[in-house]
C-alpha cells in the first residue's frame, strides 16, 4: 500500500483555563500525519486531550498554537469531507432511524429519493433494517451507536472520526461491534480515526496505533500492527503486541479531570 | 480564547446596561414631548418613590410601612407552607399509606386557583394577617408538597440499597438517603412557591386589605396617581427579586454538594 | 416480610383513601353543622351548582360562564405562544438580542402578572381587551422563560452533529436546537395554562360582567357561598380539563 498523505497535525497545542490565571493544558506540541484509507487508532489513557483532539481535527475547536492539514489545506472549520461518530451518540431522539441516518444528505439539500436509498443501504450495512421508523429511545445502546455509524457513513465522508464510540456499550455488544465496523471498513474503504481507551479494541481494529501520554496529550509512541483481520484475539502475535503496549502505558486508574 | 470571552461577556454587560438606559430615556422623552397619556415620567416616578419612603398619603402608610406589611404576609403565610408541606411531601414520597391517605384531598384541592380561595377566606376570617396568609399559604403549599414528593420519589435505587445493605432501618434510610437527596428538588418546590405567594398575595392585597404594597397599587388607581402605581409595582418587583436572591444564597449553602 | 403481611397492607392501602374522603365529608357536615351559612354542606353546593343550568347569573347560565373564562385564557395563550416563542428562541439564540432585549425582559419578570392589573385598568378600562391583555402577562413570561433557556441549554453534542453535517445556523436551529426544546416550551406552556387561570380569576374579580371569577365575586358580594364554591370547583375542573388537552397535545408533538 503506497501511503498518500491525508491529514497533517502540526505542532499543535491547546489549553483550558481553570480557574484564573490557572490553566490546564491539555495537548502539547502534538505532531501526526495520516494516510488515506488507514484505520488509525488513537489510544490514549485517562481523560485527556482525546475528544479535544478529536474535535480539532474535525474542526470544531480551534489549536491555540499549531494547523491541522486536510491535503494541504488548514482546517478552520467543520467540513463535509469528514464525518463524526460520537462517544455519547447523539442520535437525535424526536427523529425516527431513517430520518437520523439521511441527516447529512438532507442538510445538503439533496432530493428525498436519492438520499433515502442511500440512507437505506447504510442501514441494511450496520444491521438495522427493520427500525426504520422506530425512535432512538426505542432502541438500545447498540443500536444508536450503529445509527450513529449509518448516519456518518450517508453523508460520503473521506475521513471518518470516532470518538470512543463504544465505549458505553457492554463488553459483549462491544465485541461484536468492533468486528462489525472492522467488516464495514473492509467493504466501504475510509480513512477512519478511531479513538478508545481500551488496548485490546485498539489492537483488534488498528493498522496503527498512536499512544498518546497521560496529560498533556503527546504521541510516545506509534505501533505498525500488520495482522490479518479478522484478527484472532488470541494469537500469539497479538498478546505480545498488546503487552509491549501495556508496559509502554502508563496504567493509572482512570483519573478524572 | 478564555481571553476573548472574557471580553464578550463584558460587552454583553454593556450591552444590557445601555438597552436600559435607552429604554428610561425612551420613556422620559415620550413623556416630556407629550405623548405619553396619563404616564408619568420615569424621573416623576423616581420622586414619588423617594417622597413615599417618609409621606403617608395617599393610601394612609409610607411605602417601607406597607412592604413591611406585605412582607409579614408573605412570610407567615410561605413558612407555614414549607413547615407543612415540604414534611408532608417527603412523608407522602417514602411511606405509600400517608401517600393514600391524603392524596385524595390534595388532588381535590390542587387544580383550584389559590386566587380563588380569597373571597371564602375573607368570609371566614375577615382580612386580617390571618386570612391573607392563609391565602399565601394555598399559593405556596401545592408547589412545596409535590416538589418534595417527587423528590423523594426519584432517589436513586442504588443508594437506597447501599444503606439497606449496611442494616440502616426504613425511617434512618428515610433521614439520612432519600431526604438529603430530595433537597435540590425539595428547593425548586420552595422557589416556585416563593414566586407563587408573592403573586397571590398582591392579589389578595388588591380585594382586601387596609395596608401592604397591593393596597397602595390600589388606592393609587382610586386617586388617579399612576406614579404611585408604579412606585408599587417597581417596589413588589424589587422585594420580589431580593427574596429570591436571598433565597438562592441559602439554597446553594444547603445543597452545597449538588454544584461539586 | 410473610405473605399475611402483605395482604394486610395491600387491603390497608385500598382502604385508605375511602377513610379520608369519608373524612373529610364528616368534617365538612360537622362544621356545616355549626354554622350553614358560613359553611353549606355538600348537598348545598351540589344544589346551587345544578341551579346554576336553570337561574342565570348576570343573564348567563353556568356554561357562559365557563366559556367566558376560557375563551380569555385561550385568547391570551395564543398570542403569548406565537409571540413569546420567537421572542424566547431569539433571546435563547441570538447572545445580543439577549444581553439587549433580554436584560429589560428580566428587568419586568419580578412583577407578578395580577400588579399589572390596576395600571391596565386605569389605561384601557375593565373591557374585554385589557382583560385578556392581563392575562397575557401572565402567560407569556413562563413561555419566554422556558423557550429560552432550553434553547439556550440545548445539548452542544446535538449541535455539534449538525455542525458536523455542515448545516448552517438556521438549520442548527430549527432542525436541531427547537425540536431539542419542545418539552421544555410545553412544560412552559403548562406553567402557563395554571397561571393563566389564576390571572383571568383575578382580572374577572377585580371587574367583569361574565366568567367564573365574577361568578365568585358575585357569591361574595351576595354573601352566596355556596356560589363561592360552585365557581371554585368549576375552575378546578376546568384546570385538569385545559392539563389533559394539553398533555394530549404535547403527546402529539413530541411523539410521546
Amino acid at each position: 500500500m503506497d501511503k498518500k498523505l491525508r491529514l497533517r497535525i502540526n505542532e499543535i497545542s491547546k489549553s483550558y483555563k481553570l480557574k484564573k490565571k490557572d490553566y490546564h493544558k491539555v495537548i502539547d506540541s502534538l505532531s501526526l500525519d495520516i494516510f488515506d484509507n488507514e484505520f488509525l487508532v488513537i489510544l490514549g489513557p485517562g481523560h485527556c486531550g482525546k475528544t479535544v483532539l478529536l474535535n480539532i481535527i474535525a474542526g470544531l475547536e480551534t489549536p491555540d498554537v499549531g494547523f491541522v492539514e486536510l491535503d494541504g489545506v488548514k482546517i478552520d472549520g467543520p467540513n463535509p469531507d469528514m464525518g463524526m461518530v460520537f462517544q455519547k451518540t447523539g442520535v437525535f431522539p424526536w427523529l425516527t432511524v431513517m430520518e437520523n441516518v439521511e441527516l447529512g444528505p438532507r442538510f445538503k439539500g439533496e432530493a428525498k429519493s436519492e438520499r433515502r436509498e442511500r440512507a437505506q443501504k447504510y442501514i441494511n450495512l450496520v444491521g438495522l433494517q427493520g427500525f426504520e421508523s422506530h425512535r432512538p429511545p426505542q432502541l438500545s445502546g447498540g443500536m444508536k451507536q450503529r445509527v450513529g455509524i449509518a448516519r456518518a457513513y450517508t453523508n460520503n465522508p473521506e475521513i471518518l472520526i470516532m470518538d470512543e464510540p463504544f465505549g458505553a456499550l457492554d463488553a459483549q455488544t462491544r465485541y461484536s461491534m468492533e468486528e462489525e465496523i472492522s467488516n464495514i471498513w473492509s467493504i466501504e474503504k475510509r480513512t477512519v480515526i478511531f479513538v478508545t481507551n481500551n488496548i485490546e479494541e485498539a489492537l483488534a481494529l488498528g493498522d496503527r496505533i498512536v499512544l498518546l501520554t497521560e496529560c498533556p496529550a503527546r504521541v510516545k509512541e506509534i505501533y505498525e500492527v500488520n495482522m490479518p483481520r479478522p484478527r484472532d484475539l488470541m494469537s500469539e502475535e497479538f498478546l505480545l503486541l498488546r503487552q509491549k503496549i501495556s508496559e509502554n502505558t502508563d496504567l493509572s486508574i482512570d483519573s478524572e479531570v | 480564547m478564555s481571553r476573548k470571552k472574557q471580553i464578550s461577556k463584558f460587552r454583553y454587560n454593556i450591552y444590557a446596561i445601555l438597552s436600559v438606559v435607552v429604554f428610561l430615556i425612551l420613556w422620559q422623552l415620550i413623556v416630556s414631548l407629550g405623548y405619553g397619556g396619563i404616564i408619568p415620567s420615569p424621573v416623576v416616578v423616581f420622586r414619588t418613590f423617594l417622597i413615599k419612603m417618609t409621606d403617608s398619603r395617599p393610601d394612609g402608610s409610607t411605602l417601607p410601612t406597607n412592604i413591611l406589611v406585605s412582607l409579614q404576609v408573605a412570610c407567615t403565610g410561605l413558612f407555614l407552607a414549607i413547615a407543612i408541606g415540604v414534611p408532608l411531601g417527603w412523608l407522602m414520597g417514602w411511606y405509600k399509606g400517608i401517600d393514600r391517605f391524603v392524596r385524595p384531598i390534595f388532588e381535590f384541592i390542587r387544580p383550584i386557583p389559590p386566587i380563588s380561595w380569597i373571597p371564602l377566606t375573607i368570609i371566614w376570617f375577615g382580612i386580617g394577617l390571618g386570612a391573607k396568609s392563609m391565602i399565601v399559604f394555598f399559593a405556596s403549599f401545592v408547589p412545596c408538597l409535590i416538589n418534595a414528593y417527587t423528590g423523594i420519589k426519584e432517589t436513586n435505587k442504588t443508594m437506597i440499597n447501599v444503606a439497606r445493605t449496611f442494616g440502616a432501618s426504613n425511617f434512618k434510610v428515610f433521614t439520612s438517603v432519600a431526604i438529603p437527596s430530595a433537597m435540590p428538588l425539595t428547593f425548586t418546590g420552595i422557589r416556585i412557591a416563593l414566586n407563587s405567594a408573592w403573586s397571590t398575595l398582591v392579589a389578595a392585597e388588591l380585594l382586601a386589605a387596609n395596608a401592604g404594597v397591593g393596597y397602595m397599587i390600589n388606592m393609587g388607581r382610586s386617586f388617579g396617581r399612576v406614579d404611585i402605581i408604579l412606585v408599587g409595582m417597581v417596589s413588589i418587583g424589587i422585594m420580589g427579586y431580593i427574596f429570591s436572591y436571598v433565597f438562592k444564597k441559602i439554597e446553594s449553602v444547603v445543597v452545597k454538594w449538588r454544584t461539586v | 416480610m410473610n405473605n399475611k403481611n402483605i395482604l394486610i397492607k395491600q387491603i390497608l392501602y385500598l382502604v385508605l383513601p375511602v377513610i379520608s374522603v369519608l373524612l373529610l365529608i364528616v368534617l365538612w357536615f360537622f362544621a356545616s353543622s355549626v354554622n350553614r351559612v358560613l359553611v353549606p354542606t355538600p348537598g348545598d353546593v351540589i344544589d346551587r351548582f345544578v341551579k346554576t343550568f336553570t337561574n342565570p347569573i348576570n343573564n348567563q347560565y353556568i356554561w357562559g360562564h365557563i366559556w367566558a373564562s376560557l375563551r380569555r385564557v385561550l385568547i391570551a395563550l395564543f398570542f403569548s405562544c406565537s409571540i413569546g416563542i420567537p421572542f424566547g428562541i431569539l433571546i435563547g439564540w441570538n447572545k445580543t438580542a439577549e444581553a439587549t432585549v433580554g436584560s429589560l425582559f428580566e428587568l419586568i419578570r419580578p412583577i407578578p402578572p395580577i400588579a399589572w392589573l390596576p395600571l391596565i385598568v386605569m389605561l384601557l378600562g375593565i373591557g374585554e381587551i385589557p382583560k385578556i391583555l392581563i392575562v397575557f402577562i401572565g402567560t407569556f413570561t413562563p413561555i419566554v422563560l422556558n423557550t429560552a433557556t432550553s434553547i439556550k441549554l440545548v445539548d452542544p453534542l446535538y449541535l455539534d452533529v449538525g455542525k458536523m453535517f455542515n448545516a448552517n445556523s438556521m438549520k442548527l436551529l430549527f432542525n436541531i436546537a427547537l425540536p431539542a426544546s419542545m418539552p421544555a416550551i410545553f412544560a412552559g406552556f403548562r406553567t402557563a395554562t395554571s397561571g393563566g387561570l389564576m390571572v383571568v380569576m383575578a382580572a374577572e374579580m377585580i371587574g367583569a360582567q361574565e366568567g367564573l371569577g365574577f361568578i365568585i365575586q358575585r357569591g361574595m358580594d351576595a354573601f352566596d357561598v355556596p356560589l363561592i364554591m360552585v365557581g371554585m370547583v368549576v375552575i378546578g375542573l376546568v384546570g385538569v380539563f385545559l392539563a389533559v388537552v394539553t398533555n394530549y397535545l404535547e403527546k402529539l408533538v413530541c411523539h410521546g
